[in-house]
């Protein structure tokens, strides 16, 4: 073995070495890091030996010169474009056949969509509408009801309807501030309760669960671009990408001390869409 | 012997001796910078290697099942089969959790390598005539890699690939018109639907595939049939090609890098962690962790969904939502761009005539600059995606980062490519006008105490190739 | 002596004691709190060097710091351990530091403060061992995850400041944040989050420390930003270089 033959050499041993210590860490049970290193050296030994005899040591395979594919001649292009043409015309000579012809492929083609419309049901009003109904109970993911005194101030959790836990369009956020910090309309004032005020959870870019509260500022921010809301006036969006306000869940504190939605949310749930009710 | 008789016996049913000996002897040219786009086919054939042991393993199935393998935090918990299987094949598979890294370990690479690829390809004009098509079917499975791997790594079903398609979802969802239809057809009605993780695991492990098995087919043909481009260098000329024989050279070459990719591939499945899906847990509607980013390659669309400043208009009845933008209209015009390039240039220029040389980049100042400039473009979007990473990192505030990046977008690719020109051109003219060393003499005392001057000739330095 | 000078002579006197002793009670007078053990009056100093600049004799708050009344004992042993407070210039963000109190220095100033900080969250008892890790990872999952990261490795969040990495907090110092919610970070009362939950979340929190990287070297849990760089830099990179150095002599 000459000099350069060697650091061949040397690859290709290092390869057979840590194949076998592959044998060795599989039998024993595996251990992903080990495999990983071990799978580097036998892959990269063999690898690296390849191109180093491919590039290094058949240097009297020298490089040589070759005609390149070149552009067909007019003549060819002539001819083989006469050969389609004059297929294409027999079938064209033949004009209403051919009409025809092309109604039917066109109409079974258009046919042939109709199983992509078994794909998936009609959106309808879906966007639109949520599990919430007047009198649902709001409750936690662990199906808990809540009443007053479920939050202390500055707290927030995810609720549900009652019928729904867990439920994507559905979710809400609940938070808990002072009152008197509150700067909404008579109209979502109402739709509060004693501090208490509820939001759709997804966001209205791109239909994230808005997962940070952050209570100083009183702000929801979404985690995926961080599109911030501001609870105490209405979640009207105040940065990010987000340009429509949260609807508000309207609620109320019932006869029985729990907290119950009087209606669906003020406005459809999630990112806009072309036709959403404004 | 054995050799002899294969050859013989194929060569007498099929008539291929000279096919066989024609192609054999084929040349490419040995450029380190060509073998980006074999980095990227060798990194294929590992995902489709791995990704058959894991199919044998994954359960693409929606349906409910409590955990009850050795990750202690989520036992009892109640998890979609998929995620289960995914856990299984993590923690309890011999040599599962090494091939599910490789796995998506080799997916990053082969995006990395064709992204660079690309690149190179760009860069030296070797996508002009006769190669637009190569080009094209390239860009097509630019666009076709980024659908595998984002189905690929939304197949184990946990929160951050939930939320991930959820945005997707939405990106759709806005579209005029077809939106909310299209949404609901796709992904088989409102989010998030039954049947949405099996129609991604066939996406995944049949069409996509199969997709990308036609494009690479096309794509490599092409670079067989119409050879492979070259540097200028002496003795070359437009009408041939010089380079190293397919057999034995090239081709061993050929397998040794496939080995070293995924010999590098493995490495990192091992010893580098990927994807832990057991620290982002189920996927469960409402809620989403952070940070949250797509894979890398993703990232350009990501940033562009984080910068865009909140636009929701309503035309004609027509709420346009403020993800529709960014979210498919701008990746729109990106690809549609991207694909006719080759067109877009030759109308630019005139040049309809056929290339098989490749440029340096100096030599086409403009489309060098207009290259660096777009890439400026996808790195600062790139660097968006990722901004509230950036700015924990950084210890910045991620509001100001976000306005910094933004006015980045605006100026600094023109910037780029403006200075990028200016340099190219220098370059080129430096290439051509070398500079002229000045006649340098000497001064000598003779033996008989006069003085001459020796005068060297003119040179000159620098400049060539 | 003249009977003058003796009835000055006692004036004096009682005059002099009467000062020191004055002295003496005044430097007892109520502060924040009533200085009666060693541990209270170690506080008070510790507290009149160095937090009465910014939060007050009585600890009411200045202009430069809030008021300290009904924050709860959780706040400052919270404060004090994580060494957010004291805050090198009034105005900074608190941020997790080596504490500049010891662990009885700190029991000093709970035991001072008491009095003034009644009302909020008090310190709260913590036990981890045999936790629910399952109940503790689904509850930091839907609550917390949002701004802390997935993998607990911290966020940055926006209003200027960052949710921190959990990695370093001990699991006292965890539950006693849920408790009080510093900085921007909402609160979970004893009702809203039970005690055995939020022990679970602390549980689970110091179990990530060292487990749950059964793939190797984490790449600081951030996810795919990290995994990116690593593939583009380590990953080509490493082909590439074999490329070059595996090249012909030629």
């Amino acid at each position: 073995m000459n000099r350069p033959e060697r650091p061949v050499a040397i690859a290709l041993v290092a390869s057979i070495v840590a194949a076998l210590g592959l044998f060795v860490v599989y039998a024993a049970g595996g251990q992903p890091q080990l495999e990983g290193i071990l799978l580097f050296i036998s892959l990269g030994g063999l690898g690296v030996a390849l191109m180093l005899w491919a590039r290094g040591l058949m240097t009297s395979i020298t490089d040589e010169t070759q005609e390149r594919h070149a552009p067909a001649s007019p003549g060819d292009v002539d001819s083989a474009t006469a050969a389609v043409e004059e297929g294409v015309e027999e079938i064209r000579r033949r004009r209403f056949l051919s009409r025809l012809l092309l109604a039917a492929a066109g109409a079974l083609g258009l046919a042939a969509l109709f199983p992509v419309r078994s794909l998936g049901g009609s959106p309808g009003d879906a966007l639109a509408t949520t599990a919430w109904s007047p009198g649902d109970r709001l409750v936690t993911v662990d199906g808990d009801p809540l009443t007053i005194d479920a939050l202390e101030l500055e707290s927030f959790t995810t609720v549900f309807p009652e019928d729904a836990v867990g439920s994507s369009d559905a979710q809400a956020v609940l938070i808990r501030v002072d009152p008197s910090l509150l700067e909404l309309t008579d109209e979502q004032l109402a739709a509060t309760a004693q501090g208490y005020i509820a939001y759709s959870k997804l966001c209205t870019h791109a239909g994230c669960p808005l997962g940070l509260y952050l209570a100083a500022t009183h702000e929801l921010r979404c985690p995926c671009h961080q599109s911030t809301f501001a609870v105490l006036q209405g979640a009207e969006p105040v940065y990010g990408p987000a340009a429509r306000a949260l609807p508000q869940l309207p609620i109320e504190i019932g006869e029985d001390g729990y907290l119950r939605a009087t209606g669906d949310f003020t406005g459809p749930a999630g990112p806009s869409y072309w036709n959403m009710p404004t | 012997m054995i050799v002899e008789k294969l050859v013989r016996g194929v060569d007498e049913r099929l008539d291929t001796t000279s096919f066989i000996r024609r192609n054999l002897r084929k040349v490419f040219p040995d450029h380190w910078s060509f073998m980006l786009g074999e980095v990227a086919l060798y990194a294929f054939v590992l995902l489709v290697l791995t990704g058959i042991f894991l199919t044998f393993f994954f359960v693409a199935s929606h349906e409910t099942v409590v955990y009850d393998g050795p990750y202690e935090p989520l036992r009892g918990q109640e998890v979609s089969a998929a995620y289960d299987s995914v856990m299984r094949i993590s923690l309890e598979v011999r040599a599962g959790l090494v091939m599910r890294q490789t796995h998506h370990w080799a997916a990053l690479i082969f995006m990395a390598a064709t992204i660079v690829h690309m690149l190179r390809v760009f860069f030296t004009g070797a996508f002009r005539a006769p190669r637009e098509l190569s080009w094209m079917l390239g860009v097509l499975l630019f666009f076709t890699g980024i659908g595998a791997g984002f189905t690929g790594y939304s197949l184990p079903d946990d929160l951050l690939s939930g939320t991930g398609l959820r945005i997707i979802y939405s990106a759709v969802v806005g579209i005029p018109f077809v939106g909310p239809w299209a949404a609901f057809l796709f992904f088989g009605g409102e989010f998030p639907a039954p049947e949405l993780l099996s129609r991604i695991y066939i996406l995944h492990v049949l069409l996509i595939p199969l997709a990308i098995l036609g494009l690479l087919g096309g794509h490599l043909s092409l670079v067989w049939l119409q050879t492979h481009t070259q540097f200028r260098a002496p003795g070359r000329t437009e009408r041939t090609v010089t380079g190293t024989p397919v057999w034995p050279r090239f081709a061993l070459k050929a397998v040794g890098l496939a080995f070293v990719t995924w010999a590098v591939s493995a490495l990192l499945g091992g010893i580098a962690q990927i994807n832990p899906v057991w620290l982002y847990g189920p996927f469960v509607p409402y809620s989403a962790p952070s940070p949250a980013q797509p894979d890398f390659y993703v990232g350009w669309l990501e940033g562009l969904l984080r910068l865009w400043p909140a636009w929701e208009f309503t035309l004609l009845g027509v709420t346009v939502s403020s993800a529709f933008l960014p979210g498919a209209v701008v990746p729109g015009v990106i690809t549609g761009i991207l694909l006719l390039w080759p067109f877009l240039e030759s109308w630019a220029t005139g040049d309809r005539e056929w290339h098989h040389f490749a440029q340096r980049p100096r030599e086409a100042p403009v489309r060098t600059a207009i290259g660096a400039g777009g890439l400026t473009v996808f790195t600062i979007l790139m660097l968006s995606g990722s901004n509230d990473v950036l700015a924990h990192f950084l210890h910045v505030e991620v509001d100001g980062l976000n306005s910094v990046l933004r006015w980045s977008l605006l100026f600094l690719p023109a910037v780029v490519a403006i200075v990028t020109y200016r340099i190219c051109r220098d370059l080129r003219d430096r290439d051509a006008r070398p500079i002229q060393r000045p006649a340098r003499s000497r001064v000598r005392r003779t033996t008989t105490g006069g003085y001459e001057a020796d005068h060297e000739e003119l040179g000159t330095t620098g400049g060539g190739p | 002596m003249t009977r003058q000078a003796r009835i000055l002579t006692w004036v004096l006197r009682v005059g002099l004691i009467a000062a020191i002793v004055g002295q003496v009670a005044w430097s007892f007078r109520p502060g924040v709190g009533r200085a009666q053990t060693d541990e209270e009056a170690l506080g008070r100093r510790l507290y009149e060097s160095g937090c009465i600049t910014c939060h007050g004799v009585d600890g009411t708050g200045t202009d430069l710091g809030p008021s300290l009344e009904g924050v709860g004992t959780a706040s400052v042993h919270f404060y004090l351990s994580t060494g957010r407070m004291p805050l090198a210039n009034p105005g900074d963000q608190p941020s997790r530091r080596p504490s500049t109190y010891t662990d009885d220095e700190i029991e000093a100033f709970v035991a001072y403060l008491a009095p003034l900080v009644a009302g909020g969250p008090e310190i709260p008892d913590v036990h981890i061992a045999g936790a629910d890790l399952s109940r503790g990872s689904q509850l930091f999952l839907n609550n917390c995850a949002a701004c802390h990261g997935a993998g607990a490795g911290g966020d940055s969040i926006g209003g200027g400041q960052i949710a921190p990495s959990l990695v370093e907090p001990t699991a006292q110092q965890i539950v006693e944040a849920i408790r009080i919610g510093p900085g921007l970070m909402p609160r979970w009362s004893e009702t809203t989050m039970e005690p055995a939950d939020a022990d679970a979340v602390a549980a689970y929190l110091v179990w990530l420390r060292d487990n749950a990287d059964e793939g190797g070297i984490q790449l600081g849990r951030v996810g795919a930003v990290a995994e990116g760089l690593i593939a583009m830099v380590v990953g080509l990179g490493l082909i590439l270089l074999v490329i070059r150095l595996t090249r012909a002599k030629a």
